[in-house]
């Protein structure tokens, strides 16, 4: 039952080895590509593709173009393609952990949750700075999606999947209520406040970069080590049950890493949403549903996505910069609704 | 009369404290009138406010301009959004639905909101009609998308996945204008500041499917007991459906079009309302209706007397009154 | 059945808007008769005055002695002529208006923010003119008619130039067109003697720094328009955007790279403290020549008019003039 709604077209079976490594490989390309793309593209200072190149594997030089490629477009560029590995690979072990294929951290409230700790903290308490934003992001965050599951009885045997989107939207609904209000009594950092909860990676320095890394690496290699239990659970919890799993360990597990990840990622980036729902749907499409091969598909797509979202916000408005995560959302919503025509 | 069309189960229901509760509600509805007429930025006695009601009082303005039209427009909303909220309720069969998942409020929104910052010389007046437009148009869609054979659960996540995509066009337009963020916002809310006489007359011809949504509601009833039983009983369910969902998303997009989105009113109101006299709709819909239009008569009283002269949106308060209620509801339902 | 009557019911509503469009056309041509009338009896003195507003004219037959402003440029302008207000629409924070301007004016009840001023507090306050924000306000118009007559002008999105106007106007409403008009000239001279500090021709980009975020003023602003009448020059963003501000990135702000750089400021962090410690910051123009200058974010932005135009002036020459 689980199987088939979360299959897709392709057999898993089929994309095994050979073409597995390939498309892999390809998907690096395109990835290095996107990088390379985003490191000149779209710039308010001339930059050439050749500058950029020359800017990484050559001597420093103070020119302003070489400074600008390293000290702003590298950190951001890199800052982009984790923050949406992170993302997708939490999507991924949201949609195995609750076996729904709308599991994500922007239908579940997680992204909500956590905007709305950071509009509280930036418009009550700013002189926490951002030390205090990222612990409100965490737990804002935390809570949601703790919240969520409770509603939705997410644990029980045969849990309606509607149920628990519903339960998301409600949660996200009155964080959404509650942020706005928030924003609205503080009108002063109305605009910031809406940058943030759409998610951008224009401030993203190495300082950013330096905070993000340890936390995101930790948390993916976590994610990888739990592919197993996850390809395990995906066969019906009496079944896991009947292999030796002991079902409330590992779920607990998964959903610590999908908090760190989203965290990590809302911390460094804002509330990013759709990356999560998307990307694991694509990787499947692609690469089968064994988590093993899934979860790196998933790093490299929600990587190459996120890093297209940021070239493409720089584009649209040119040469003022529209949020990645604006960007995202419109792409990703006509998907959401795609998904909902063909997946329930 | 109705009583003889019920189904027996619910006949275990005693009368009179039901009847106590139903004059306690009422009572709750004078008494939020009553305070929302003396109280705000200036408080009245109830001479005054007497006074006020003729032409040639002092107050004149204040209660008989600005107070009273204020009053009769949150009634009229909050039952408007409470009876949407029932209807949808009824329909998908989930305590978590809510006319907010149709997507109506948002598509309202977007076309408010479009309206503010690509036309920002458009006249107010015309706002109204965007947002009812908008509200309509998004259920046209809803409707093309799911096609009207699509089960209920399938329905309410096509809703939210069509008010995700008009939130994120609302997001990326404010995104694109900071200058308009404040007043979008405000409109995005739900306020009923400002709002006059001249909203209530708008207003009128609407409260008509309120009637409607009682005549449906022995449907409603068998509609309850799942499709299949109410085809039994002679009930069309697809027909049920589609018209109570029809006369939802009327009564949510009136309501949008002229207070903005207030939030939570029509998830929580009919929750309130099935806790004090059950689920038959004969009595669970003006039950609701009452609630909605006191819960907002206190959020919006609340909004103007919390921080005098600041006045907040009702919206405000509906979420923070309804949300934690809702909350506690759910984990107890659960 | 149901249907038929959802469907129907939009026609009365369309039906009742077209009426009261139609009996407001009719009112706004009684009152022009009327006021003709009255104009050709000459039964009133020469008190009765009309002036050209956003909604076309408006006319007022006293000296008004009780105002409520509902934008901060109105109470500058009132400042101006020393007329103090009743009410003023100040987000309950006095503070954020010009020192300047609260010292000229009195003491005034807080009517609540500028974008739902509390219509009760107008009421009880019983002025006997209201002045209103063209875009803001549209929507109480008709009911902050019924409290007093309405002035209506534009104070959002206003140039400097239109400002200067507006205040014209104001001055003549309020009774003293003759203390308006000798102070908008001492404006213009002072403004002149201003310019003559100034260095001509200098770019100069007024920014507001938030805690993340920093705003450009573009060419089209009130304070972009202030800084080109003193003779400097605003780089524009883009010289396709209509925009009044800019969100910006450091990256754009390298390319705009402006000889001088005024930051408005507020309480709080800002995003340029953040971007001090970065090796671009140093990269700009502006950095190097230590030509970087923080001012009163509420004075700069929140603040347009008279009082508040020659402020920035004044702010403008401190820093050109200081070693």
């Amino acid at each position: 039952m689980s199987l088939t709604t979360i299959d897709t077209a392709t057999s898993p079976r089929r994309a095994a080895g050979h073409a597995y490594g390939w498309r892999m490989l390809g998907l690096l390309s395109l990835l290095l590509i996107l990088a390379w793309v985003g490191l000149f593209a779209w710039s308010a200072i001339p930059l050439s593709g050749t500058q950029a190149m020359q800017a990484l594997f050559s001597h420093p030089t103070a020119q302003v173009s070489d400074v600008v490629v390293r000290q702003l477009r590298l950190p951001r560029v890199l800052v982009a393609g984790l923050v949406g590995a992170c993302l997708a690979t939490a999507g991924a072990l949201m949609q195995g952990l609750t076996r729904n294929p709308l599991a994500s951290p922007g239908v579940f409230g997680v992204n909500a949750g956590a905007a709305l700790g950071v509009a509280l903290v930036s418009t009550y308490a700013g002189w926490m700075g951002v030390m205090g934003q990222s612990s409100a992001a965490i737990l804002g965050g935390g809570v949601a999606w703790t919240l969520v599951m409770l509603l939705g009885a997410a644990w029980r045997p045969g849990a309606d999947k509607g149920r628990l989107v519903l339960a998301g939207v409600a949660v996200a609904a009155l964080c959404g209520a509650l942020t706005k209000a928030s924003i609205i009594l503080a009108e002063d950092q109305a605009a910031g406040v809406l940058t943030w909860l759409a998610g951008s990676v224009a401030n993203a320095r190495w300082t950013v970069w330096y905070n993000l890394w340890p936390v995101a690496t930790a948390g993916l290699l976590a994610a990888l080590a739990l592919a197993p239990s996850l390809n395990i659970l995906a066969v019906g919890d009496e079944q896991a049950r009947n292999l030796g799993m002991r079902l409330g360990w590992v779920r607990l597990a998964v959903g610590i890493v999908v908090l760190v990840l989203v965290s990590a990622s809302v911390v460094a980036a804002g509330s990013i949403a759709f990356v999560g729902l998307l990307v694991p749907h694509m990787a499947r499409a692609l690469f089968g549903i064994d988590h093993r091969k899934l979860l790196p598909a998933c790093c490299l797509l929600g990587a190459a996505l996120v890093m297209a979202a940021d070239i493409l916000g720089r584009a649209v408005a040119f040469p003022s910069e529209t949020p990645a995560g604006a960007v995202l959302a419109l792409i990703g919503a006509p998907w959401f609704i795609y998904m909902v025509r063909s997946r329930t | 009369m109705s009583d003889l069309t019920c189904p027996s189960r619910h006949r275990q229901l005693t009368l009179s404290p039901l009847q106590q509760r139903v004059w306690l509600l009422a009572g709750l509805l004078l008494i939020a009138i009553i305070a929302n007429l003396c109280l705000g930025a200036v408080d009245l006695t109830l001479t005054q406010v007497w006074q006020g009601l003729s032409a040639e009082g002092e107050q004149y303005f204040t209660v008989h301009e600005y107070r009273l039209p204020r009053i009769a427009l949150a009634i009229g909303v909050g039952a408007m959004l409470a009876t949407a909220g029932v209807l949808v309720q009824g329909v998908i069969r989930n305590p978590l639905a809510s006319p907010d998942i149709l997507g109506v409020s948002q598509g309202a929104g977007l076309a408010a909101v479009s309206l503010m910052t690509l036309w920002p010389h458009a006249s107010i007046q015309l706002l109204p009609w965007a947002a009812l437009a908008g509200g309509f148009s998004a259920a046209v869609l809803l409707w093309l998308v799911c096609g009207s054979k699509a089960p209920p659960i399938r329905m309410a996540l096509t809703g939210v996945a069509l008010a995700a995509l008009y939130s994120s066009t609302i997001d990326f337009l404010l995104l694109t204008r900071p200058l308009d963020i404040n007043n979008a916002l405000l409109w995005l809310t739900g306020s009923l500041w400002g709002r006059g006489w001249q909203q209530l007359y708008t207003l009128l011809p609407w409260l008509i499917l309120l009637p409607a949504a009682l005549w449906l509601s022995h449907r409603l009833n068998l509609m309850g007991l799942g499709d299949d039983s109410a085809t039994c009983l002679g009930v069309r369910a697809p027909r049920v459906r589609l018209l109570a969902l029809a006369l939802a998303v009327g009564l949510t997009s009136a309501a949008v079009s002229l207070c903005g989105p207030i939030s939570f009113l029509g998830l929580v109101s009919p929750h309130l309302a099935r806790q004090l006299v059950g689920g038959r709709h004969q009595r669970l819909l003006p039950v609701a209706m009452l609630v909605g239009a006191v819960l907002l008569l206190i959020a919006d009283l609340v909004a103007r007397i919390i921080h005098p002269p600041i006045e907040l949106p009702a919206g405000i308060m509906t979420a923070l009154i309804g949300a934690p209620y809702f909350l506690w509801l759910l984990l107890k339902l659960r | 059945m149901i249907f038929s009557r959802f469907v129907s019911s939009p026609r009365p509503t369309a039906l009742s808007l077209n009426t009261s469009c139609f009996t407001g056309l009719q009112r706004r041509l009684a009152a022009a008769l009327a006021l003709m009338a009255l104009t050709l009896l000459g039964s009133l003195p020469a008190q009765a005055l009309t002036v050209t507003d956003a909604r076309g004219s408006f006319t007022i037959d006293h000296v008004p002695q009780r105002v409520v402003a509902l934008e901060n440029s109105f109470v500058d302008a009132l400042a101006a002529v020393r007329v103090s207000p009743v009410g003023v629409a100040d987000d309950n924070q006095p503070e954020r208006l010009l020192p300047e301007v609260r010292e000229a004016t009195g003491p005034w009840q807080s009517v609540g923010t500028r974008s739902q001023p509390s219509l009760e507090m107008i009421a009880a306050l019983k002025p006997d003119l209201i002045i209103a924000d063209t875009s803001r306000h549209a929507g109480v118009y008709n009911e902050l008619r019924k409290i007093a007559p309405t002035l209506m002008l534009q104070s959002r999105r206003e140039t400097y130039a239109d400002n200067l106007k507006s205040a014209a106007i104001i001055g003549e409403v309020v009774g003293k067109k003759a203390e308006m008009q000798a102070r908008l000239q001492h404006h213009q001279a002072l403004m002149a003697s201003y310019a003559r500090q100034l260095p001509q021709g200098k770019v100069v980009q007024f920014a507001v720094a938030r805690e993340n975020t920093l705003y450009l003023h573009t060419p089209d602003s009130y304070a972009g328009g202030v800084i080109q009448s003193l003779g400097l020059k605003v780089p524009s963003v883009s010289a396709t955007d209509q925009q009044e501000s800019r969100q910006i990135s450091l990256e754009q702000m390298l390319a705009i790279n402006p000889d001088y750089l005024v930051v408005g400021t507020y309480a709080g962090n800002s995003i340029v403290q953040q971007w001090q410690t970065e090796p671009l910051w140093q990269a700009l123009t502006a950095v190097q020549n230590n030509h970087v200058y923080t001012v009163d974010g509420n004075a700069w932005v929140r603040s347009l008019g008279i009082l508040a135009a020659e402020h920035m002036g004044a702010d403008l020459v401190r820093i050109f003039t200081q070693p």
